[in-house]
């Protein structure tokens, strides 16, 4: 039995937990299970396919999970991203969950296909990965394997649009967004988007339209991905979940560099370290109060 | 066995099928059909073409299914504009110009026909049969299944022709095409074609393909028992629904990929503070909103309940009151998934469920 399912079958079995969230061989590929009979851990795994941010289901949203009890959840170091900010905006406490971090060498993009880590198969979220060796966990398994390959596709992509005119940048979002049809997968997978009441859910007023109209597209994927600024984990989830294939990805990493350059933050695994938008220092930018 | 293609049926060659299509296009009729995806060259979309050249005949089953062409996913029912005494209401045009969709995939067809039912039923969606009264729709038998087919489950194969107006066949010199429908019959008579003799040995091998997708599609999933309905009504209540679904996350996007999904939401949207729109969009059973009370009390609280509905809808309320199951096997809800959620294994798990069960149900 490996590690993993040891670890899993004792936590289960001394009563510690009652839900280990972890991954298992499905029908097609890699994918989450929750395994509430210690006699089950068996069928956990881990490789290079276990690509879905499994700290989604710890958002507080994610009811069907979060009644089974307290939960013990295997994350790699970028997941465990989530996780510390779920922690940082207090969905809940440090103590309400177990953490079973896994060293990581780089997953693929798709979980259905093969484990072969490649230039072509890495997921973008591993170029530049810093968390191999995660740093937020209760247990931390498994012996860390050598650095994925370095995809440059994405950073690539950025360097473009970052030399676009603001026109030709428009122009580029808007024909990705036209294709939005406004289903809001995107929200309901990603592990950040926790609020009870989405503004573009309200009807009175509606401050959003909900038609998938050009209009009404941009302003909810632009009023989305600045809510995310500071807090999107990268996980991608949203871009794997979205029926239209908009590089939601794309946006996102985009939005976090300019955090990054605005306010040196990064979004990480420490749940201490305050984000921007939820802190205030006399030392932000404050040059657009004229 | 019966012979699958029937012996009226006509020897198209690929030249007189590309001259139709333009002939059409000159003739302002919209001709969609699969072609490359713009920003992914391995997966295909329905969208107009321009000549026979644009289209992927025989590729990847495309990424969306057609419904988008009968029921978009948004779409105006009318207008309003606040006049000195009254509010004028300009309504939209239900009827259309002739479209064409050329190459569907057999399950994208059949799944239309089940649509129609409850379009026509309490109430005669008009913009749904405009359209459908403006297409004809040319299926292509379909050249394979993968892991997540399970046509075979719910009633159709490579070469089902419900829905479909013309089935097309590949063969080696072409393509053999059977008139389903009338107005199938109508577009196969509109140009004259070159007399080709039926090229036997390419319906032998069409037909040999089939035999192999009927055997490897039930791999996937064996067909659903006729009583699976009252069952699933009698279970509602089971167990079982809580541990099946708690890997969904109730994002929706299956309902947006499905080709049966057909929940809308209607809502008036304002252009300014005299006029505006109202449009109905596609919704999905799936979102917590779907069922949320004005009271905020909200009767599927969690995604278990949300789960327990899209299959009790597909597989019990929709077959108990129009005879037909709202699913084509199609499968793109599995490959959809970004939690690998698979719709034949829970439904291959509930079959189990109702096979072990006693005589007379569980209550």
């Amino acid at each position: 039995m490996s590690e993993l399912s040891e670890l899993a079958q004792k936590l289960l079995g001394d009563g510690s937990v009652k839900v280990v969230i972890g991954y298992e061989e499905g029908p097609r590929g890699v994918r989450p299970v929750f395994v509430t009979d210690p006699a089950q851990a068996g069928k956990l795994i881990f490789d290079t396919r276990c690509v879905q941010n499994l700290a989604a289901y710890l958002n507080p949203r994610r009811q069907h999970v979060t009644k089974l009890g307290k939960a013990a959840v295997v994350v790699k170091g970028c997941d465990a991203r989530a996780v510390a900010g779920l922690i940082r905006e207090c969905q809940f406490k440090r103590d309400d969950v177990v953490i079973i971090a896994v060293r990581c060498g780089g997953v693929v993009r798709d979980p259905a296909k093969s484990p072969e880590l490649s230039i072509e198969t890495v997921a973008d979220r591993c170029a530049g990965c810093e968390v191999r060796e995660p740093k937020l966990f209760d247990h931390l398994i498994g012996t860390l394997p050598p650095r994925p390959p370095q995809s440059s596709q994405r950073e690539d992509k950025i360097a473009e649009l970052v030399a676009m005119t603001p026109a030709e940048r428009w122009a580029f979002w808007s024909d990705h967004f036209e294709r939005c049809i406004r289903c809001n997968a995107c929200r309901e997978v990603c592990p950040m988007c926790f609020c009870v009441q989405c503004t573009a859910d309200k009807s009175r007023p509606q401050w959003i339209e909900s038609s998938p109209t050009p209009q009404g597209n941009r302003a909810w994927q632009i009023m989305r991905i600045l809510h995310q600024a500071g807090r999107c984990v990268d996980c991608l989830e949203c871009e794997r979940a979205c029926p239209a294939d908009i590089p939601l990805g794309l946006i996102a990493k985009y939005v976090a560099q300019a955090v990054e350059r605005r306010f040196d933050y990064k979004t990480c695994d420490d749940p201490l370290i305050p984000a921007p938008m939820g802190s205030f220092s006399t030392d932000d930018e404050q040059e657009f109060i004229q | 066995m019966p012979k699958m293609v029937s012996q009226s049926a006509l020897m198209v060659s690929p030249l007189d099928l590309a001259a139709l299509v333009i002939n059409l296009v000159l003739a302002n009729v919209r001709v969609i059909a699969p072609v490359l995806a713009k920003d992914n060259p391995e997966q295909t979309d329905y969208l107009p073409i321009r000549g026979l050249e644009d289209a992927v005949l025989g590729g990847p089953l495309p990424r969306r299914s057609l419904k988008e062409f009968f029921l978009p996913a948004s779409e105006v029912l009318l207008r309003y504009r606040q006049g000195k005494k009254d509010v004028e209401v300009e309504e939209v045009r239900t009827t259309f110009p002739p479209q064409v969709i050329l190459g569907a995939r057999p399950c994208d067809a059949a799944g239309i026909e089940v649509l129609d039912r409850v379009m026509g039923w309490d109430y005669r969606d008009e913009l749904w049969f405009g359209r459908r009264e403006a297409t004809t729709i040319v299926s292509l038998a379909c050249p394979g299944v993968d892991a997540c087919c399970f046509c075979t489950a719910v009633g159709l194969g490579p070469d089902s022709t419900k829905g479909s107006d013309v089935l097309l066949v590949p063969v080696e010199k072409g393509y053999l095409a059977q008139a389903i429908t009338a107005k199938g019959e109508a577009l196969l008579n509109r140009e004259p074609m070159e007399e080709l003799s039926v090229d036997a040995a390419g319906v032998d091998k069409a037909e040999a393909l089939w035999k192999l997708a009927r055997e490897k599609a039930p791999e996937n999933l064996p067909p659903i028992p006729p009583t699976m309905p009252e069952w699933l009504a009698k279970n509602f209540n089971d167990n079982f629904w809580n541990s099946i679904a708690l890997r969904c996350h109730g994002c929706g996007a299956c309902a947006a990929l499905c080709p049966t999904c057909h929940c809308f939401d209607i809502v008036d949207e304002h252009e300014s503070y005299k006029q505006g729109v109202r449009r109905r969009n596609w919704d999905s059973c799936q979102t917590a909103k779907f069922t949320m009370h004005a009271s905020n009390y909200n009767p599927r609280k969690t995604q278990i309940e949300r789960f327990r509905q899209r299959v009790m809808h597909k597989f019990s309320i929709y077959p108990r009151r129009f005879g037909a199951i709202l699913c084509t096997g199609c499968g793109r809800c599995s490959r959809g998934c970004p939690a690998g959620m698979n719709l034949p294994e829970v439904l291959g798990q509930l079959v189990q469920l109702a096979a072990a069960e006693p005589q007379g149900g569980s209550q």
